[in-house]
């Protein structure tokens, strides 16, 4: 053994002779190089799979990664030059179905190249930062076919003139547009925003812009909405089958801006068929699509929306002020229901509910029913006749609604307490002539207001309703004490509360004896029950049912008022009777007594009295007869005048007043209060609280307030700061 | 009430200071400054009763009436309600004893020549700006005659406007008053809108009243006069 050399057993790896064969890398790029035209060539099914892949892989094993890389850049590249040249060639129409299947050509070779070379594909490239095959093959078919001089634009005005044409009604061969579409979509978002879709939307925009104006011209706004709308489905329908789907947003912003924004007053303010028009007319369909329409543009329907209030403030305006109008106050309130179902039904039909238009009828209502100060008044007196008579023979749902219609311009009153003042003696009325239909109706309608606006305002209301039932008790019980009295003539007392009712001054009048006899006997029964309380006659809110007898034999039953009744009985013992007399007598009222004796002398079909002279007016000489000749058709005549009627001018005067008169406490109420819990506060906060505790019932006045401010300051309620003149201190 | 000036301790005259020789000079001074006070308070008196109303222990109307002539200044002076102010004047028209009294010694007269110079110093004072506030609501609360009577009718606070704000307010008084006169909302003015006619003469420029807002915590009244006599110089 010998130590000298030792050896290090090491075992190596098998080498393969290296053979740095230099024509070994072209060797095997020609075969590769061969089958890329082969492939080209439509002549891949000879070829190899494993041997091309092989090959491909040593190269890059062995360090020519480069050379194959760019060997294919140019193979591929002096092919698509040649394909382009092809394709320049197609002429007409054909030249889109030649690029189309040169582009699938292209494709299915680019896979099978990327196929062989994806060992290249997954090492060389990305260690090199190169550019991957596949896309690789999109770049240059870009750069050389799409974006070659004499193909790029040639194919940007093929397409849109494709879309013009289909545009102008012609049919296209969509599928090859989709295809051609999807190959610029394929080669990069940027190439098919930058080569197509920028152009086709400037063409658009030119397009549209045209065609708008050619149909502005010429169209009525319902029309030309069609037209637009139409449009509009086209263009979206158009990308769905050939664009991206990324385009429609945009095409659809071209058409909206061009064809319904840049028009969009002159549409909706044109003449005879403008939104005015569609309202008017109730055009559903066409109300409708111009909601739709304008929707998709800015400001569209902040325009529909403010035309719409105009209009309907005008109209409502013209409504309310129009003096003929204002003779019937049922019918005015009708017509405002009807305006009111009108524009309801626009907004649920054509204007999918828009919340914000109905903020806008509501708020154009609220404007124009205030502008008549008459408005409570007339409203109380629609619901008057309909629960005299209107809703005779209606089924409870129907009165619901009716009510519920009559609910709502209530709200929409800024003078509720007005309204409640001439409620309450139309109510009033109705409750005492017996001449309401529904007893339900009534009822309901008062819980309908203790809702709306709270217990106060229904309390006295409801008061009424239970005198008249405590009346019809101790009716029962009067004559229950005194059976006696059933021969004569019937009584019938309501008894009203102070307080409840509306007030009435009460005037003198002499009941004839017999009736005086009676009500003594009921006063004291009544007392007799009822210790410290008075009763004081209302003469003038009575009536009476008479039996008559005429000259020639004719028997009538009159139902007349108290007024009346004592006139008439004075002729039981008198064939003439001169107007002093009659006064004498009765003590009724100057006034009053004129026109009860007008109602009986001077009306046709209701004169049971005979007048001389006979003018129309009543003179202090005139002299009174019974009108022997008196006749009607009817068994029952009714003479009576207690329907409840449109005031007077001094009447509702008066009525004003009194309101005006009213608010004044509640102004002071509400001063005091809110001042009380705030102890000191500034002159504006103060108006601006107060107006809102009050809005309920009626708008303050400003000046009202500050009046009652300072009327409570000289009654040591407040003071002014010493300091800050604005604040308002509070006095214990 | 002391009487710290040796200046008053002589009579009549008043001049320069000298400094008499201690001790006996004091006691002298002392007496003499007993008796002048005496004196003075006596003046006072004196000076009441040749006014007053025996029976009433009050100068009554009357009495102020020749106050004034003797005076020499006239009845409507407004230098005359400034004395009523200054002597803390209850009712209209009468002064008390001890109003008298104070108001003397606060004016430090003792004649009636001595109230007589003085006068046009207390409107000086009456005037001052810390000063002209009180005095104006004094001259209000001074018309009140009656009991529990709030305010003051039309044509007395007219006249009382001229008096006492016409000096220093001139346009702005007429023109007030002669709205006063023709407007019907209005039959008495309270002391609110009375103290805000003061206040509106000192705060608002005048005529054009540019700087008035309705919307602020001014008596109605006011906001009235403003809009009467905007429409009265043909504005909106």
């Amino acid at each position: 053994m010998s130590n000298q050399k030792k050896r290090n057993f090491q075992i190596e790896a098998f080498k393969h002779r290296v053979v740095v064969d230099p024509k070994y890398a072209d060797k095997t790029w020609k075969v590769l190089e061969h089958a890329i035209h082969e492939i080209y060539n439509h002549n891949a099914s000879g070829l190899s799979f494993e041997e091309l892949y092989r090959n491909a892989y040593n190269m890059v094993l062995h360090k020519f990664g480069e050379k194959l890389y760019s060997g294919l850049v140019s193979t591929m590249t002096s092919h698509l030059k040649e394909i382009s040249k092809a394709i320049e060639a197609a002429q007409g129409e054909s030249f889109l179905e030649e690029l189309n299947r040169k582009w699938n050509d292209h494709n299915k070779a680019l896979q099978m190249i990327r196929d062989i070379l994806m060992y290249m594909d997954r090492t060389y490239i990305p260690s090199n930062h190169k550019t991957p095959v596949h896309e690789l093959g999109l770049n240059l078919w870009r750069d050389n076919i799409v974006r070659s001089s004499k193909i790029q634009t040639r194919l940007l005005n093929t397409l849109l003139d494709l879309v013009h044409r289909e545009r102008t009604g012609e049919v296209i061969d969509r599928g090859l547009m989709r295809n051609i579409i999807k190959m610029l979509m394929d080669l990069g978002s940027a190439v098919y925003q930058e080569d197509f879709e920028k152009h086709f939307l400037e063409v658009s925009a030119e397009f549209y812009k045209v065609e708008s104006q050619k149909f502005i011209e010429c169209c009525d706004c319902g029309e030309y909405l069609k037209k637009a709308e139409k449009r509009l489905n086209e263009e979206i329908e158009r990308v769905t089958h050939y664009l991206d789907a990324k385009s429609e947003i945009k095409i659809t912003n071209v058409v909206e801006k061009e064809m319904i924004a840049n028009h969009m007053l002159r549409l909706v303010h044109m003449d005879n068929s403008g939104l005015v028009n569609m309202l008017l007319d109730d055009k559903y369909d066409d109300l409708g699509r111009m909601y739709n329409l304008c929707r998709r543009v800015p400001n569209g329907l902040l325009t529909i929306r403010e035309v719409m209030t105009s209009h309907l403030r005008e109209t409502g305006k013209q409504l309310v002020t129009d003096p003929e109008r204002l003779k019937d106050p049922v019918e005015f309130v009708q017509r405002l229901l009807d305006e009111k179902d009108k524009y309801d039904s626009i907004i649920n039909k054509a204007f999918i509910n828009d919340k914000t238009f109905q903020n806008a009828l509501t708020n154009s209502f609220e404007y124009f029913i205030n502008l008549n100060a008459r408005s409570p008044e007339f409203i109380s007196l629609f619901v008057d006749d309909k629960l005299r008579k209107g809703l005779k023979g209606v089924s409870e749902e129907d009165v619901e609604i009716i009510l519920d219609k009559v609910m709502m311009l209530f709200r929409y009153l800024q003078e509720k307490d007005v309204f409640e003042k001439y409620y309450k003696q139309h109510l009033a009325k109705r409750l005492l002539s017996g001449k309401t239909v529904s007893d339900d109706a009534e009822r309901s309608l008062i819980v309908k207001l203790k809702t709306e606006c709270g217990y106060q305002f229904t309390s006295k209301l409801e008061g009424m309703f239970t005198d008249m039932k405590t009346s019809q008790d101790t009716m029962q019980g009067f004559y229950a004490s005194h059976p006696e009295l059933g021969e004569g003539p019937t009584l019938v007392v309501q008894v009203l509360t102070t307080g409840s009712w509306p007030t009435q001054p009460s005037a003198t009048c002499n009941l004839p004896s017999e009736m005086s006899a009676l009500c003594e006997k009921f006063r004291s029964y009544y007392l007799g029950t009822h210790t410290g309380r008075r009763l004081s006659w209302q003469t003038n809110m009575g009536n009476a049912d008479m039996k008559a007898s005429f000259g020639k034999g004719q028997k009538h039953e009159l139902n007349v008022s108290t007024y009346q009744m004592c006139v008439l009985m004075l002729f039981n013992n008198a064939e003439r009777l001169s107007y002093k007399e009659i006064e004498q007598a009765t003590e009724i009222p100057a006034p009053e007594l004129k026109r009860c004796l007008q109602s009986m002398a001077c009306v046709k079909g209701k004169n049971v009295l005979r007048k001389e002279p006979m003018s129309k007016e009543i003179g202090e000489e005139d002299a009174f007869f019974v009108n022997d000749k008196f006749s009607s058709k009817f068994y029952k005549v009714k003479i009576g005048t207690v329907v409840a009627q449109k005031e007077s001018e001094p009447e509702k005067q008066e009525t004003r007043q009194r309101v005006e008169e009213d608010r004044k406490p509640q102004i002071e109420a509400a001063i005091v209060r809110i001042m009380k819990s705030r102890r000191v506060l500034d002159h504006n906060n103060l108006i601006s609280e107060v107006t809102k505790q009050l809005q309920q019932r009626f708008l303050p006045n400003p000046t009202e307030i500050k009046k009652r401010i300072e009327s409570l300051i000289e009654r040591d309620f407040l003071e002014r700061d010493n300091v800050d003149r604005k604040l308002y201190r509070y006095l214990a | 009430m002391p009487r710290a000036s040796k200046r008053k301790a002589a009579p009549a005259s008043s001049s320069s200071v000298t400094a008499p020789p201690p001790d006996q000079s004091r006691s002298r001074t002392a007496k003499a400054t007993s008796k002048t006070r005496l004196k003075e308070s006596d003046q006072i008196d004196n000076l009441f009763d040749t006014y007053a109303n025996s029976s009433l222990g009050q100068i009554d109307p009357e009495g102020i009436e020749t106050l004034c002539s003797d005076m020499k200044v006239e009845y409507t002076d407004v230098r005359i309600l400034m004395l009523a102010w200054k002597m803390k004047a209850q009712r209209q028209g009468y002064f008390t004893k001890d109003e008298w009294q104070a108001g003397m010694k606060a004016l430090k007269a003792n004649t009636l020549l001595k109230l007589v110079k003085t006068l046009s110093e207390l409107k000086k004072e009456a005037e001052a700006p810390q000063n002209f506030e009180d005095f104006y609501s004094f001259a209000f609360k001074y018309c009140l005659t009656e009991e529990k009577q709030k305010g003051v009718d039309i044509e007395s606070t007219c006249e009382l406007l001229k008096i006492v704000l016409g000096y220093q307010f001139p346009s702005q008084v007429d023109s007030l008053v002669e709205y006063l006169k023709v407007q019907k909302d209005y039959k008495v003015i309270n002391k609110d809108q009375w103290m805000g006619f003061l206040r509106f003469c000192k705060e608002i420029s005048f005529p054009d009243m540019a700087n008035y807002d309705e919307n602020q915590a001014w008596p109605l009244i006011l906001d009235n006069f403003v809009d009467w006599k905007k429409q009265k110089s043909g504005g909106r």
